[in-house]
């Protein structure tokens, strides 16, 4: 599986040390991964609230460019889930769903608690203008296709497959 | 379990076999040719045909149509039927998250030579009254929970009488006239409610389109002449789905199935697979949510179509009646279904899973329409956006090889990525353009993933359904606008 599309730019945030400073962007950084039907995501973070939180910034990423979806909505998410892998399929569905039915884009995502079973968090960004925010993909839902959590030497690195 | 290298064995023409092996219930089926099958052996697609074939109750085997592709759980292009009286199963991945996406043509008595010069006049209002995309609101204004009720059990017939929009006909041309009666309000969540609120007439992004063309040519003259296709005339392509609250319910579904999975002991090789028997609370419960979505995904494209339909009337300053607009037919393609099949003499209920896959129903089948009934179910095939659409008929033996199933599109070849990569500094536009198509899209990447290198070739897809019998093709369709979400 080739990893193709290298993203640019992201604001120096502590926890990601992957990431380049440049510009104004808050790009998160993943690699764009290759499914023939559908669009997936592979990151690696220092620790697991960051691999959630890196996940959430690429598929938003994935549907409009995050640089220009700033932070004036607010919200809190909780969700729970059988295991990490449910957690995590939870936690993107959800978010998903806010961006629906609230009609906003979603830019910054602080995991404030995150265990095997409960994950709680705050997320900002703002309501969705046609005019000033580029329309990429429209994502259906994160899906158990191919999903992988794991931890190595002491990275954790995720890959989520979207259906689009 | 899943495992790449499969020995495929040619069992027809174009008819290929994974033995049963390990696990497996079933062979696994594939229809291809050469040419395809290079593609198809690339992808894991082989790998997730015999993953399906684990699943319990399936029913002789689990099938790809040629414009396989891998999907998630199950591939897209598969189908597989299930017997419920024998502990058979329905999977909400073997439908997918855009339960009843499919696809609705209208013929017109307009001729391509009368519109030629004002398709890019036709694509632009299209865009300006058919909404479309991220943050688009539903046509037809915000619902009330007690009129999404309606559309969730009447689908498109709540559409024609409660809104006016459409006819009596318009649900006679409709795979199971736009409504499912398995469904059940209350087993879609209080999410999937809100999510379906606003977007009733709403096209979607994606590969989700709205397409001006016209009949290229004509194959078999007694069935277009029943399904009203005359060379030259202008037609218009509709591709959409049940939108936010589709995908909810598919989600929600498959929550519950991966707990039932493990209830009922269900072993499998891929955790997107998660199912439960036909016949048990969760079973029916998925089945009933299902066709709530199903029924709103007819109620959508029913809005969208008389939109569409209003919006060319408009623009070439006549009526709708006067441009011979009507539908010619509405059929799904990600969607399971009861319906009755003989299996080994004896007719049986089947669960029939399609994913990406399309009914193929033969003539005389009480299924079809009465104006059809003697040439047999239209059969919907779109091509990407730049070469060809097909218009097939069902068979007979699509009843005894493929539970009268057959492919639904061209199938993608390149995954979206590599799509994005190849159409890297081109003016897409223009060479679509070139093509004689007009293109507009709202999504920026939406163009370079759609382009038509991306998919397989759709002649070549139909071509391998004709000569394994399953389906024929009765009109070839070429594009001249498209409005991309």
């Amino acid at each position: 599986m080739a990893a193709v599309a290298a993203v640019e730019a992201e604001e120096p945030v502590e926890r990601r040390p992957d990431v380049i400073e440049g510009a104004m962007g808050k790009r998160p950084s993943y690699r764009e991964i290759e499914h023939t039907a559908d669009v997936g995501v592979e990151l690696s973070a220092p620790d697991l609230r960051s691999a959630f939180e890196g996940a959430a910034a690429a598929m938003f990423d994935l549907m409009s460019d995050l640089d220009r979806v700033g932070e004036t909505w607010r919200g809190r998410v909780r969700v729970t889930g059988m295991d990490l892998e449910n957690l995590l399929i939870r936690w993107l569905a959800e978010l998903l769903f806010l961006s629906e039915s609230e009609g906003v884009l979603l830019s910054r995502f602080t995991v404030d608690l995150l265990d095997g079973h409960t994950l709680d968090a705050a997320v900002a960004g703002e309501k969705f203008d046609r005019a000033k925010h580029a329309v990429r993909v429209e994502i259906k839902a994160p899906t158990y296709h191919g999903l992988r959590i794991e931890e190595v030497g002491g990275e954790w690195s995720v890959r989520v497959i979207f259906d689009t | 379990m899943a495992q790449t290298g499969h020995d495929l064995r040619q069992v027809g023409d174009c008819l290929w076999e994974i033995p049963k092996a390990g696990a497996m219930r079933v062979p696994g089926r594939i229809y291809a040719d050469e040419r395809l099958l290079v593609h198809i052996r690339e992808e894991k697609a082989l790998d997730q045909v015999a993953n399906v074939a684990h699943l319990p109750g399936i029913v002789s085997w689990s099938l790809a149509m040629p414009d396989i592709h891998w999907g998630y759980g199950f591939p897209i292009g598969g189908v597989a039927a299930t017997d419920p009286s024998q502990g058979g199963v329905v999977s909400p991945g073997g439908v997918g998250y855009d339960i009843n996406c499919g696809v609705r043509l209208v013929t017109s008595r307009m001729t391509r030579d009368e519109v030629a010069t004002r398709v890019p006049d036709l694509i632009r209002a299209l865009f300006r009254d058919v909404p479309c995309g991220l943050g688009s609101h539903g046509a037809i204004g915000k619902l009330s929970r007690k009129d999404l009720e309606g559309v969730m059990t009447e689908g498109a017939a709540w559409v024609v009488t409660k809104k006016g929009l459409g006819t009596e006909t318009d649900l006679e041309h409709t795979e199971e006239r736009g409504r499912m009666r398995l469904a059940d309000p209350e087993a879609v969540s209080q999410r999937a409610v809100e999510r379906g609120l606003d977007q009733v007439g709403t096209l979607g992004s994606g590969n989700h389109f709205l397409e001006i063309g016209y009949v290229e040519s004509v194959f078999d003259e007694k069935a277009a002449a029943a399904f009203g296709l005359r060379e030259g005339e202008v037609t218009v392509l509709i591709h959409s789905g049940s939108r936010g609250l589709g995908y909810q319910v598919c989600d929600d579904s498959l929550e519950v199935m991966q707990r039932a999975a493990t209830k009922y002991g269900i072993a499998l090789p891929d955790r997107q697979l998660a199912c439960a028997p036909v016949e048990s609370q969760e079973g029916g419960r998925y089945l009933a949510g299902m066709a709530c979505a199903a029924n709103y995904a007819w109620a959508n494209r029913q809005v969208i179509m008389v939109l569409a339909m209003r919006a060319i009337a408009a623009t070439l300053g006549t009526g709708v009646e006067k441009l011979g607009l009507r539908l010619l037919y509405d059929v799904c393609h990600n969607i399971a279904k009861l319906e009755r099949h003989a299996v080994g003499g004896a007719e049986r209920v089947l669960c029939v899973h399609r994913k990406g896959a399309t009914r193929a129903f033969p003539a005389g089948h009480p299924e079809v329409p009465s104006a059809f009934r003697s040439v047999g179910q239209p059969v919907l095939v779109p091509g990407d956006m730049g070469r060809e659409s097909y218009v097939c008929v069902g068979t007979e033996s699509a009843m005894k090889a493929t539970f009268g199933s057959t492919c639904h599109g061209a199938g993608r070849m390149l995954s979206r990525a590599k799509a994005k990569q190849a159409s890297a500094g081109r003016r897409l536009d223009e060479e679509l353009a070139r093509m004689g198509v007009f293109v507009m899209a709202e999504g920026k990447g939406t163009l370079a993933e759609e382009m038509p290198y991306a998919y397989k070739d759709v002649a070549v897809v139909v071509d391998v359904m004709e000569k394994a019998g399953i389906a024929r093709r009765v009109a070839r369709l070429k594009p001249l606008g498209v409005m991309k979400g």
